[in-house]
């Protein structure tokens, strides 16, 4: 097992990098540099800068390969680089945002999974039936609304007809819980319907599967009650291809969910990281990009390793 | 032909959502036979001082105008236009780049597998609405840089589930016959392995079409998508619809229910594909069987038909 965690670990390593080049030579490539907005915003305000020394001073008059392993060397150094447009160091900025996108990020993890385990099981104890039949199509239309556009909606509507309206300004958690709270209630179930359309779905198939198993038949033969068998034989070895989507979406939850933050203006690193794209704010980007990329591997070797704990006919080579 | 009639006796929900999206297919192709109001060298006219006009009011603009005047019908018409565009050429084009992908690191195998299949975790791993927003940015908008986009991180995705099948194929008594009588990779590839995983390839893309409108959508929400001018309904709930969301709702919602009405028929038709090919998945996710389903209606109305005999007797 530790054998297993270590190579695993070990192999993380190639990827990480990878990723971070490929980034690196994406952002590189985008024409237009944080030079030219940084010339053009000094302008206007009067001053006059010289192109060239504000290109030495932020590094980029390197080439790129030489910029990556600087910023490489960096990294290694546990220094994430500065922000070129924020005055800020990219550590504090995720510092400051990647609890906001994770706290959207779990709200809608629990609610998401609250509403599509219990709702599988039905659909899949009760399959071909008329609830089953309309929970499903109900799950494909959730999937097929475009969020931002229910997004849109949701927020002006109300507003106009009831006066209610989601708080559009952060208040940290700690602060003022419930105001903060209501702030992410909306978007919360919001993301949440959507990835419960999809993981019910997939729960419904998963049970589905295991009812089908000798196992399952032999426990009702033996004459144990349906819901005993639905419980205790069925849905535990459901649970396992289950809790593999479950890891993926909370990998992706850090990443935070750009269009639900933009709309209700959340100040996570999804919006963080569009408007970083937009100004050529390469180290803010990368930043994002590798924390996220490591969090996302982390999860998914946890998820792995707790295989064996959910079915311990697992082994690990 | 088999599987169309399939289709249509076993899958009826399938058949009426293929239906309609083979009709969203030839209202795009014949747009500039079906607009109220053609376009004119590429651009919708307009008729600035008639306005705003709401829906249903003027028989010539059934579904209204926007705030320059323009129709709206027609922009749909239009925006549907490129919308099936995006759909089809994306799938296409992600559906053979995943297999090209996949399968040659399935029959290759060795170094070349390790290094490919290492690159496509990598891909994996950068958040996908970032790499589309990045690609975006590098190559501008419009619609063959949504198509390149949108498919080529979607086809690498792919590419794994792709080679896990072909692996699962290549070792077989009929690749290992190819090899011995001479034949080289590619025609292992192409010619033993892809035939036998098709049935797989067509049911993950029929499952995909609906994802690329809506992911065009909302990218056109984000600032990156097609170019200015032309007709998108994703651009034109970003733009209009709201900003005049109170003054003119029509032009929020008419283009918000076809991209709904697009994507839930493009899954409800992946998913009937699914369950008529994949042998396991019988009475899985989406078996939508009426027949199973006019069973149950005509088990739970049996006891009403009785309670209303007793009624009349």
């Amino acid at each position: 097992m530790a054998k297993y965690a270590l190579k695993r670990i070990l192999l993380l390593i190639p990827t990480i990098f990878l990723v971070c080049l490929i980034v690196f030579v994406l952002m590189r490539s985008i024409p237009g540099d944080a030079v030219d907005a940084i010339v053009t915003r000094m302008t206007k305000s009067g001053q006059t800068v010289d192109a060239e020394a504000v290109r030495v001073r932020l590094g980029l008059d390197k080439p790129w390969y030489e910029q990556f392993v600087i910023w490489l060397g960096q990294v290694c150094r546990g220094d994430l680089g500065d922000s070129f447009f924020q005055f800020q160091s990219v550590g504090d900025i995720l510092w400051r945002q990647l609890p906001i996108s994770l706290e959207l990020g779990i709200i809608t993890l629990i609610l998401s999974n609250l509403i599509s385990i219990p709702l599988g099981l039905f659909c899949a104890a009760k399959q071909d039936s008329i609830p089953d039949y309309t929970i499903r199509i109900i799950a494909v239309i959730l999937m097929s609304i475009p969020m931002f556009w229910i997004a849109t909606l949701i927020l002006f509507y109300p507003a106009q007809w009831w006066g209610y309206a989601p708080p559009v300004v952060y208040v940290s958690f700690w602060k003022d819980p419930i105001q903060n709270l209501k702030m992410f209630l909306v978007p919360g179930i919001l993301g949440a319907l959507t990835q419960a359309g999809m993981q019910l779905r997939f729960v419904r198939t998963q049970v589905l599967d295991t009812l089908r198993q000798d196992y399952v038949r032999t426990a009702y033969s033996k004459g144990i009650k349906q819901k005993t068998v639905l419980f205790r034989h069925a849905f535990r070895n459901a649970m396992i291809p289950v809790i593999t989507i479950i890891g993926g979406s909370v990998g992706a939850l850090v990443g935070g969910n750009m269009i639900l933050e933009n709309i209700f203006n959340i100040p996570g690193i999804g919006t963080q990281m569009v408007t970083a794209l937009g100004q050529r704010d390469y180290p803010v980007v990368q930043g994002c990009v590798l924390v996220m990329t490591v969090f996302v591997m982390l999860v998914n070797l946890i998820v792995d390793l707790a295989y064996k704990w959910i079915d311990p006919r697992v082994k690990f080579d | 032909m088999q599987l169309l009639k399939d289709l249509f006796r076993k899958k009826t929900i399938g058949g009426i959502c293929l239906v309609i999206l083979i009709l969203f297919l030839l209202v795009a192709i014949f747009a500039d036979v079906i607009a109220p109001t053609p376009m004119v060298d590429g651009n919708l006219p307009m008729d600035v001082r008639a306005g705003l006009q709401k829906p249903f009011e003027n028989p010539a603009h059934l579904l209204g105008t926007d705030r320059l005047g323009m129709d709206l019908l027609s922009y749909m018409i239009y925006g549907a236009r490129t919308s099936v565009i995006l759909c089809v050429c994306c799938t296409l084009l992600s559906t053979v780049l995943s297999l090209v992908i996949g399968v040659l690191s399935a029959v290759i195998g060795g170094w070349f597998d390790l290094i490919v299949q290492r690159i496509v975790d990598a891909f994996g791993c950068i958040p996908q609405m970032l790499l589309l927003l990045i690609m975006m940015a590098m190559m501008g908008n419009g619609i063959p840089q949504m198509i390149i986009a949108l498919a080529v991180p979607s086809g690498i995705a792919g590419s794994r589930m792709v080679r896990s099948s072909a692996i699962s194929v290549k070792d077989s008594g009929y690749c290992d016959n190819s090899d011995l009588l001479g034949g080289n990779v590619l025609w292992k590839a192409f010619k033993h392995v892809v035939p036998n995983i098709m049935p797989l390839i067509i049911i993950s893309a029929a499952g995909s079409l609906g994802g690329v409108v809506m992911m065009e959508a909302s990218m056109n929400f984000l600032g990156y998508g097609v170019a200015p001018g032309t007709p998108s309904w994703g651009a034109l709930i970003t733009g209009q619809g709201r900003e005049l969301l109170f003054t003119a709702p029509w032009l929020c919602i008419v283009p918000g229910i076809a991209i709904a009405l697009l994507t839930f028929c493009s899954s409800m038709f992946g998913d009937a594909i699914r369950d008529l090919l994949d042998p396991r998945l019988k009475g899985g996710v989406g078996s939508y069987n009426t027949k199973k389903l006019n069973k149950v209606l005509a088990r739970l109305s049996r006891p009403s038909e009785a309670a209303a005999a007793e009624d009349v007797a």
